[in-house]
C-alpha cells in the first residue's frame, strides 16, 4: 500500500517537475526541440577552441621539455632562468585546457596528473632519494606535474646557488635532475596522447555525439566546465587558500606556491579561458562562434528582466575586477589581507549559482557531479 | 525563478498529500495524548543545582573508534598489533604497547569491541551471532594489513588488491574492490552506535527492568533514588547513554544540532548528511526533540511519553542507515554508467554502501523487537552485491544496484529517488 502511494506520488512529482522545467527548457512548451544547432556549437568548440588550445599547450610543454633537456646537460643559472620561463608559459597554457576532462583526458586523468597542489614535498624527496617511483599511480598525483616542477625549480633551496648545487651533486646520475626529466617527460607524454586522440578521430566522435542525453558532448562539456569552475578555479585557486573550507587561511595551498609570484596570473588566465569558452570565443581571440552564451540567447533566457548571458558575463567581469586587486602571489595576499581573497571568492561564487541553477536549468542539463563526501 | 518557486510549492502540496496518505494507514482516532511535559530547549537536566547528564563512556568509545579508523588509513603506522589493540583495548597504560594518540583514552578500560553487537534486546541471548559479528570486524581489520597494505603501490585490477583513483583521492581496495576501512567505519555505525542506542539504551528492558542494588530502574526512578555516588538515576543515565552515541563528540553537548554532521565520522556525520538532503530536512530536529522530551519524561516519571520518543528515535535513526545505503548504491551506479566508468569513485561509494547495508541488521522497527532486515536478509543483500561475477564489485551490474536499492527502500517510507541524491 505504502509503496503504491509512494510510486504514485513520485509519478506525480516527476510530471510536475517536467511540466515546470519545460517552461524554460530547450524542449519548448509543446515538447518540440529548440532551434539551437548543437552540432554547430560542438564544431566551434572542437575546431576553434579545444584543439587550438591543446595545440598551444602541447607546444609550450614541448618548449619546456627542451629547456629541461638543455638544463640537465648543463646546469647553469642562465639555463635555469630559461627553464623557469618555459615552465611558466606552459603552466599558463595549461589553464585554458584544464576544464576539458573528456575523452582521452578523462581516461588518463589528465588534470589530476598535471596540476594537483600543494605538491607532496616529502614524498617527492623520498622518490628522488630512492630513485624508484611509479608515476602512473593515483597516489602520486601530487608528486608530479606543474606543482612538483614548481618545487624543483623554486623551492629546493633558499638561493639559486644552492638550488643549482642540488642538481649538480653527483654529476653522473643526479636524483634531482633525473626526477625533473622524468616528470617533464610524463607531462609531455600525457598532453601528446590527448592531442593525438583529438586529431586522430575523437573530434568526429565528439561532434557526432550531438544529442541531449546525459552522456552527450554538450552535457558532458557543460558539466566539465561547471565542475572546473566550481572546484578547480573557485575552490582550489581562491577558496581553499583563503580558508573558505577550513578553520583558517591556508596560504601554502596556493597554486605555484614556491614560485611565489604567479598565482594571480594563473587565476586570471583560468578565468579568462572560462569566460571566453562561455562566449564561444576562438582561441587567440580571432572571432566568436556558438557557445553557452549564444545558446542562452536563442532560448531568450533572462533573469530578473535581464539577459542571463549578460548577467553571467557581467559577473565574470566583477570577479575579474576583484581578482585584479590581488597581490601577484595569492599566498602573500592571504597573509596580508585575506578579505580581498574572500571578496574575489564571493564574486566567483555568484556565477556558480547563475550557471549551475539558471543556465543548467535553461539548457535542460543535469548536474552530474555531487560534492564529494570528503572522506 | 518564479517557475522554480512554483515547483517547490507543488512539491510541498504533494508532501501534504503524502502525509494524508500516511495517516490513512494509522487512522488517527486515538485520543491525542497531549504531553504535559514541555520539550526543553536544550539537553540540560539538573538535580539540586547540579547536572544529571552523563555519557562520557560513549564519547570515549567514539574517540577510540575514530582513532581506529584513522590508523586503518595510515599504512606506514599500522600493523595487526596496533589495529587490533585499538579495536579491543585490552591493554592499559602504562603497559599499553599501542597507546592511542589521545592520552585520555589510554587509562580507559572501555573498548569498541566489547560493545559491538552487544545490545540487550538483540544479542543478550544471541552470543553466537554477536561473536560472529565481532570476528567479522577483526577480519576486516586484518584484511587491511594482510591484503591491502602489501599492495599499496600497485594499481588495483579485477581480482588483485591495490590502489585506485577516485577524483584527486586514492582508494585502497581488496581484490574484490572493497575498502576494509570503510567496512569497519560504516559497519560500526550499525554494530556499535545504532545497536547500543536503539536496542540497548532505549530498550524498556534496559530502561525499566534492570536491577542494581535495591530495586529496578523504574522503581528507583519513581522514588527519585540516585545511583551511588552519582547525581542521576539509573534510568536517566541509560537514556543519556543513548544520546551520547549520536551527540557524544558535539561541540556543544547540550545543543548539538549547531554542528550536526561535523563532530565525528559515524552516526553524527550521517545524521548531518541526511539532514542536508532537502527530502529529509527536519530529521535532526525531530530526533533531538525526541531525546529532550524523552529525558524530560523520565524526570516527570511519564514512561508512556518516554517510550513514544524512543519510537520516534528508532524510526528516524533506522532511516538514516537505510537512506545512506541507498544513496551510495545509486551514486555508485552513476559512476559506473559513465562513458568512462569511474571504478574508483564507485568502489569507494559501494564500500560505504556495504557498511551501511551491513548496519541494517542493527536497525529497529518501531513496533516490534526486530530489525528492518534480519541477519539472513542482510547477508542476502550483500551476496547480491558481491556475486554478479568472480571479482565482486568489479563485476557488479547496474540492475543489481537497483534491485538492492528497491529492496531497502520498500521497507521504509522513502523512495530510491529521494535517497539516491542529495538534490
Amino acid at each position: 500500500m505504502m509503496r503504491n502511494i509512494s510510486l504514485a506520488i513520485t509519478g506525480v512529482l516527476i510530471i510536475m517537475l517536467t511540466a515546470c522545467s519545460s517552461d524554460e527548457g530547450p524542449m519548448g512548451e509543446n515538447g518540440a526541440k529548440d532551434d539551437f544547432d548543437r552540432e554547430a556549437m560542438l564544431v566551434n568548440w572542437a575546431d576553434n577552441i579545444i584543439l587550438p588550445r591543446y595545440e598551444n599547450y602541447n607546444q609550450k610543454v614541448g618548449i619546456l621539455s627542451r629547456a629541461v633537456g638543455i638544463f640537465s646537460k648543463e646546469i647553469s643559472q642562465a639555463h635555469l632562468e630559461s627553464l623557469r620561463m618555459a615552465w611558466l608559459e606552459a603552466y599558463m597554457a595549461w589553464q585554458p585546457v584544464a576544464s576539458f576532462e573528456i575523452g582521452k583526458a578523462e581516461e588518463l586523468r589528465l588534470r589530476n596528473f598535471t596540476n594537483v597542489y600543494p605538491a607532496d614535498v616529502e614524498n617527492i624527496e623520498e622518490n628522488i632519494t630512492e630513485g624508484t617511483y611509479n608515476l602512473s599511480l593515483s597516489s602520486k598525483f601530487d608528486e608530479q606535474g606543474f606543482p612538483a616542477l614548481d618545487y624543483l625549480l623554486f623551492g629546493l633551496a633558499d638561493s639559486d646557488e644552492r638550488l643549482l648545487a642540488k642538481f649538480s651533486e653527483e654529476d653522473s646520475d643526479n636524483g634531482y635532475t633525473r626526477y625533473l626529466v622524468d616528470i617533464t617527460a610524463r607531462l609531455q607524454s600525457l598532453t601528446q596522447q590527448v592531442l593525438d586522440d583529438w586529431k586522430g578521430g575523437y573530434r568526429d566522435v565528439f561532434i557526432g555525439n550531438n544529442g541531449t542525453s546525459g552522456t552527450s558532448s554538450v552535457n558532458k562539456i557543460a558539466n566539465d566546465f561547471l565542475f572546473y569552475y566550481e572546484k578547480a578555479l573557485r575552490a582550489n585557486k581562491v577558496g581553499i587558500p583563503a580558508g573558505q573550507f577550513s578553520s583558517g587561511p591556508r596560504s601554502e595551498f596556493a597554486e605555484a606556491f614556491y614560485n611565489g609570484a604567479t598565482s594571480k596570473a594563473l587565476l586570471l588566465a583560468s578565468l579568462d579561458a572560462v569566460q571566453s569558452f562561455f562566449n564561444g570565443e576562438h582561441h587567440g581571440g580571432t572571432g566568436f562562434g556558438p557557445g553557452f552564451g549564444s545558446y542562452l540567447d536563442v532560448l531568450s533566457t533572462s533573469k530578473d528582466g535581464e539577459q542571463l548571458s549578460k548577467r553571467i558575463n557581467d559577473q565574470f567581469d566583477r570577479a575579474r575586477s576583484e581578482a585584479d586587486l590581488l597581490n601577484p602571489d595569492l599566498a602573500t595576499q592571504v597573509g596580508e589581507d585575506n578579505t580581498k581573497m574572500l571578496k574575489t571568492f564571493d564574486e566567483l561564487q555568484k556565477n556558480v549559482v547563475l550557471m549551475k541553477v539558471d543556465m543548467f536549468q535553461a539548457l535542460n542539463i543535469r548536474v552530474d557531479f555531487v560534492d564529494a563526501d570528503g572522506d | 525563478m518564479t517557475t522554480v518557486r512554483n515547483c517547490s510549492l507543488l512539491i510541498a502540496f504533494s508532501c501534504l498529500s503524502f502525509f494524508a496518505c500516511d495517516s490513512d494507514d494509522t487512522i488517527a482516532i486515538d485520543p491525542v495524548i497531549t504531553p504535559e511535559i514541555e520539550t526543553p530547549a536544550q539537553y540540560t537536566f539538573e538535580r539540586n543545582g547540579a547536572s544529571t547528564v552523563s555519557f562520557s563512556g560513549q564519547t570515549t568509545r567514539i574517540k577510540m573508534a575514530s582513532e581506529l579508523i584513522d590508523l586503518m588509513k595510515d599504512f606506514d603506522a599500522m600493523n595487526k598489533g596496533n589495529l587490533l589493540e585499538f579495536f579491543r583495548n585490552d591493554q592499559q597504560a602504562p603497559e599499553d604497547m599501542y597507546p592511542y594518540s589521545d592520552e585520555s583514552l589510554n587509562t580507559s578500560t572501555k573498548s569498541v569491541k566489547s560493545k559491538v553487537a552487544a545490545s540487550q534486546d538483540f544479542f543478550s541471548a544471541n552470543s553466537v551471532e554477536s561473536a560472529e559479528i565481532k570476528d567479522q570486524f577483526e577480519a576486516w581489520i586484518v584484511a587491511q594489513v594482510d591484503e591491502v597494505k602489501p599492495q599499496e603501490d600497485i594499481a588495483a585490477i579485477a581480482g588483485t588488491a591495490g590502489q585506485i583513483a577516485d577524483g584527486t583521492s586514492t582508494r585502497y581496495v581488496t581484490g574484490k574492490g572493497l575498502e576494509p576501512n570503510q567496512l569497519v567505519n560504516k559497519g560500526l555505525i550499525g554494530a556499535l552506535m545504532v545497536d547500543q542506542m536503539l536496542n540497548n539504551y532505549l530498550s524498556t528492558a534496559v530502561l525499566d527492568d534492570a536491577a542494581s542494588g535495591d530495586g529496578t530502574n523504574r522503581e528507583k526512578n519513581d522514588a527519585g533514588t540516585v545511583e551511588e555516588g552519582k547525581n542521576y538515576t539509573a534510568m536517566e543515565h541509560k537514556w543519556d547513554e543513548a544520546y551520547g552515541y549520536l551527540y557524544g563528540t558535539s561541540e556543544d553537548l547540550s545543543k548539538p544540532n549547531a554542528t550536526i554532521g561535523k563532530d565525528d565520522d559515524f552516526l553524527n556525520k550521517y545524521m548531518g548528511r541526511v539532514e542536508g538532503d532537502a527530502d529529509f530536512t527536519g530529521i535532526a530536529e525531530r530526533v533531538f526533540n525526541a531525546f529532550k522530551l524523552g529525558r524530560a519524561a523520565i524526570v516527570a516519571k511519564d514512561y508512556a511519553v518516554r517510550d513514544e520518543q524512543a519510537t520516534i528515535i528508532r524510526k528516524a535513526v533506522s532511516e538514516i542507515i537505510a537512506i545512506r545505503a541507498v544513496y551510495y548504491l545509486q551514486q555508485a551506479k552513476a559512476s559506473l554508467t559513465m562513458e568512462t566508468p569511474d571504478y574508483g569513485a564507485a568502489f569507494h561509494g559501494l564500500s560505504e554502501g556495504y557498511g551501511f547495508i551491513y548496519s541494517l541488521r542493527f536497525t529497529r522497527k518501531s513496533d516490534s523487537n526486530a530489525p528492518y532486515f534480519v541477519a539472513s536478509e542482510v547477508d542476502d543483500l550483500l551476496k547480491q552485491l558481491m556475486e554478479d561475477g568472480d571479482n565482486g564489485l568489479w563485476d557488479v551490474k547496474e540492475a543489481t544496484l537497483d534491485v538492492i536499492s528497491n529492496a531497502i527502500a520498500d521497507k521504509f517510507d522513502f523512495t530510491v529517488a529521494q535517497a539516491g541524491s542529495t538534490n
